[in-house]
């Protein structure tokens, strides 16, 4: 087994007049937890949606495990092995808490019991087994943003992306989810995670990437790369960097 | 094929088109503006056409006159029937998420409850409205063209023009756009957006009662007429793209155009058949249409 | 209510259904009883997809006609027996139905309605205007007729109504188990979060289009089964009846208004709306004609506005509560949802 998961080449994508992502190319390693940082308009929910399915790249490759994925369709992406969540948690209304994950739990197997089960078990790790029968328009916020996690650990990913989970959590709920989605990795499942929130990137990744005005700016640990320079002037820009200099 | 034909069925077809297009303003500019799609507005068309009968048969009114009364009285049944029937969906969709069908079901009742309250009340006879102006054609560059269809073609672009100098310069007008372009930013800016939804619709059904007096004269009116030019407005609008009122003229000329000319080769079902065909074929390609934005 | 009262309730209702003709001789009354389950049967046809993908269909009457016209026509052309035909009437309309909806059901819903419109007037205009086809005849909109050719069953016509009635029960039966299978089988669930959430659902693995057209080229071969076995009870059929707006827009309404999404929902829907068009059509048709469907529009009205979930929803809390009752406020019941406001465990505080 290869220790690459993930390997994006030199991925494009223009809209209209917009390159919204130039010349992307980074790789994801087996097991590890890689944050995806940049300012806002960065490109980085493109390449997230190229990656996940929802949009076909211009120019470029992206391989899962070693097999082209490039340009297909979000649910062939999922039977290779590729969740994701979104940024607006969207769980099925009209279902129970159970019920919306073992939908995903059925993409990989037709045994009805087996995917209940699969469901269970992960309401368990959500901390959620009290709330299986409820309905899922009744949770709360951060409930549904759990649900989320776990429709798409239902799944079996090998990968796992995660687009700002923690918008609009209290400190102490983006905690928990920091909590969880270090027990999914320890699971055997890598993580790709767009975040603003600092906290959650510095306790989270072993690695960051950052994205500025569509191209790759800065690759490595946190600790390095939020005090890069060119990191400082793509967020804050050039007066922040000159006066901290 | 003779050139003097094909040319006055040219002729034919700009001035029904642009009539058509003159129908489908009201159409367009609601969908423009509440984002529900109007089911019943050749319902309403039909009703100011029966409204121009009556009032030529009861008071002896002609129906050019009548459209000075069909106008209010028809802003009027629009703007009660945004407030008492459709607000309290678009209300309601606020809440909760309702699945935007609701709004096509909802105008599809009013549809089905007026063109058959219609035809109880009215009967299926078809009736006529002679109108007291005795000139039938006019010479147009060597071509008899039907009068009435020259003044109903002509007041569709002089309303069009109208609407649109109304909607960019009064205020009124800007509050309208406004709530077309995004709903929630407009509320936040001060804008009474149910009141805006009111005139709206109002100002639809009243441009679909002007143009109703003014076919009244030479089309043929029965409980059914609403349906078809009903669908004929929605391929012209689907055409010309939804909420551009430039876009509804556009889209009823080709549209006109089209099945004039179209007509003198095949016959009338088969270019029913291509019209049908040319909807689902912009709504599959190009949903925008011609001129519209979203 | 448990599982266990609802068989007993369902099956005590089938039996009563079987039974009916025997209580009941009037042969006019028999026909109105068969007219009203036809329209449940379409109904629920209808429901199949629409209810379940949620996108509304006001042009399934073509499917309806197609099979019609097929189990018709190969009645008189072929002297193949109507079972056949209308197997083959529904084959057809499956096959039709995917080949409209392949490229259209990504069209949102008032888009996607006005396209069943669209697809469905072309088809039937065509026919209307339609004399002969490949030496077929079809004679337009003057329609065809079924002759009589004797009583048996593989002819499917008969003395009496009574066997229409158990046939048309039996495909009611049918239907609705297809149904509730369906609602429980992997492509139930599919529809279900397609229809709560499409891109969710793409992320999961659904492909939509896959699933929307299973149920759709299901629910047409269905609806077509019900138009050939209209052709048949009538043994008259053209475009206007069979392909109808009218008809397309009936069985919609049906489904709409009892409740769509569920198995029982459009036979309410048929079961309220059936005969009040019947009774208005036959004792105030001459003068008020179209009151029917005034009324029609009425309920549409009312039903958006107030009964968003259809008739079931009500109907069920009602017997629900009731049900509660009897057993004296037992608590080994279904629960109301969880109020979100209550503190659950779980949640770091």
């Amino acid at each position: 087994m290869s220790d690459v998961l993930l390997q994006v080449d030199r991925v494009a994508k223009r809209f209209g007049g917009v390159q919204a992502v130039k010349s992307l190319s980074f790789e994801l390693h087996r097991g590890e937890i890689l944050g995806l940082l940049g300012p806002n308009g960065a490109g980085k929910t493109t390449a997230f949606n190229m990656i996940a399915g929802f949009i076909g790249p211009d120019a470029g490759r992206i391989a899962l495990e070693g097999r082209d994925i490039t340009g297909q369709r979000p649910w062939d992406v999922c039977k290779a092995g590729l969740a994701r969540t979104f940024q607006l948690s969207r769980p099925f209304g009209g279902m129970s808490a159970r019920e919306n994950l073992v939908v995903g739990a059925l993409v990989k197997t037709n045994d009805r019991q087996r995917s209940r089960d699969k469901a269970d078990e992960l309401l368990d790790f959500l901390g959620m087994s009290a709330l299986a029968d409820v309905d899922a328009d009744n949770l709360t916020a951060f409930e549904r943003r759990k649900i989320e996690l776990g429709r798409a650990l239902s799944t079996d990913p090998s990968l796992l992306l995660m687009d700002e989970v923690v918008a609009g959590a209290t400190p102490q709920e983006a905690m928990t989810m920091v909590g969880l989605i270090q027990r999914v990795r320890d699971r055997g499942v890598t993580v790709l995670i767009i975040e603003h929130v600092m906290k959650v990137i510095m306790s989270l990744s072993d690695r960051v990437i950052v994205m500025h005005l569509g191209e790759l700016i800065a690759d490595g640990v946190p600790a390095d790369v939020v005090s890069q320079p060119n990191v400082l002037q793509a967020y804050f820009g050039d007066d922040y960097v000159e006066a901290g200099a | 094929m003779d050139t003097y034909v094909l040319t006055y069925a040219a002729f034919n077809g700009l001035m029904v088109g642009a009539m058509l297009g003159g129908i489908a303003l009201g159409l367009s500019l609601i969908f423009g503006v509440l984002r529900i799609v109007n089911f019943a507005h050749g319902s309403f068309l039909m009703l100011a056409m029966y409204f121009a009968f009556w009032m030529q048969k009861l008071g002896g009114i002609d129906p050019y006159l009548s459209v000075l009364i069909a106008a209010p009285l028809m802003f009027v049944l629009g703007y009660f029937v945004q407030c008492f029937v459709i607000g309290p969906l678009i209300r309601r969709e606020r809440a909760l998420v309702v699945e935007p069908i609701s709004a096509l079901l909802l105008t599809a009742g009013v549809y089905i409850l007026i063109d058959n309250l219609a035809l109880m009340a009215f009967g299926p006879n078809v009736r006529s409205t002679p109108s007291l102006v005795q000139v039938t054609s006019l010479m147009v560059a060597g071509f008899p063209l039907n009068t009435f269809r020259v003044v109903a073609a002509i007041a569709a672009l002089a309303m069009a023009a109208g609407v649109s100098l109304w909607l960019a310069r009064t205020d009124m007008g800007r509050a309208i756009r406004a709530t077309a372009q995004n709903r929630d930013a407009a509320a936040m800016s001060g804008v009474d957006v149910p009141f805006v939804y009111n005139v709206t619709f109002g100002l639809g059904c009243a441009m679909v009662g002007v143009m109703g007096c003014l076919i009244a004269p030479f089309i043929p009116i029965t409980p059914q007429v609403g349906l078809s030019f009903g669908i004929k407005s929605f391929i012209v609008v689907v055409l010309g793209g939804i909420g551009s009122i430039a876009g509804s003229l556009v889209g009823g000329i080709v549209i006109g155009l089209f099945e004039s000319v179209a007509s003198q080769f095949v016959a009338t079902p088969t270019a029913s058949i291509f019209s049908l065909g040319l909807f689902i074929l912009i709504l599959l390609v190009r949903p925008q249409g011609l001129m519209g934005r979203k | 209510m448990t599982p266990r009262f609802n068989f007993l309730a369902i099956t005590s209702l089938l039996l009563a259904c079987i039974a009916l003709p025997l209580v009941l001789h009037d042969e006019f009354l028999i026909h109105s009883v068969i007219m009203v389950l036809y329209f449940g049967y379409l109904a629920s046809s209808w429901n199949l997809m629409c209810g379940y993908v949620g996108q509304i269909s006001f042009g399934h009457s073509v499917f309806s006609g197609v099979g019609g016209y097929a189990s018709v026509l190969l009645l008189t052309g072929m002297g193949w027996s109507p079972w056949l035909g209308a197997l083959v009437g529904g084959i057809a309309a499956a096959v039709l139905s995917v080949a409209i909806g392949y490229p259209t059901m990504r069209l949102r819903g008032p888009y996607f309605a006005l396209t069943t419109i669209a697809f469905a007037e072309i088809i039937r205009i065509w026919f209307e205007n339609t004399d002969v086809v490949f030496g077929i005849q079809l004679k337009g909109a003057e329609g065809l007729s079924v002759p009589l050719i004797g009583t048996s069953w593989a002819k499917f016509q008969f003395e009496s109504k009574v066997p229409y009635y158990y046939i048309i029960l039996g495909m009611l039966v049918v239907v609705m188990t297809i149904t509730w299978l369906m609602e429980r089988s992997r492509l139930g669930v599919c529809l279900k979060a397609i229809r709560g959430d499409r891109d969710a659902a793409e992320s999961l693995g659904i492909n939509p289009t896959r699933y929307t057209l299973t149920a759709l080229a299901m629910s047409a071969f269905m609806t077509a089964l019900g138009g050939s076995f209209y052709a048949q009870f009538i043994r008259f059929i053209n475009p206007e009846r069979n392909m109808g707006t009218e008809l397309s827009i009936d069985m919609a309404l049906m489904s709409i208004i009892g409740g769509q999404g569920t198995v029982f929902g459009p036979l309410i829907g048929a079961l309220f709306l059936a005969p009040l068009a019947e009774i208005t059509r036959t004792y105030l048709g001459g003068q008020f004609a179209g009151l029917h469907l005034a009324l029609y529009g009425l309920v549409l009205i009312v039903a958006v506005l107030y009964l968003p979930k259809g008739l079931l929803h009500p109907l069920r809390q009602v017997a629900r509560r009731a049900f509660a009752k009897l057993r004296g406020g037992d608590a080994k019941g279904p629960q109301l949802p969880v109020p979100a406001v209550l503190p659950v465990q779980g949640d770091a505080k």
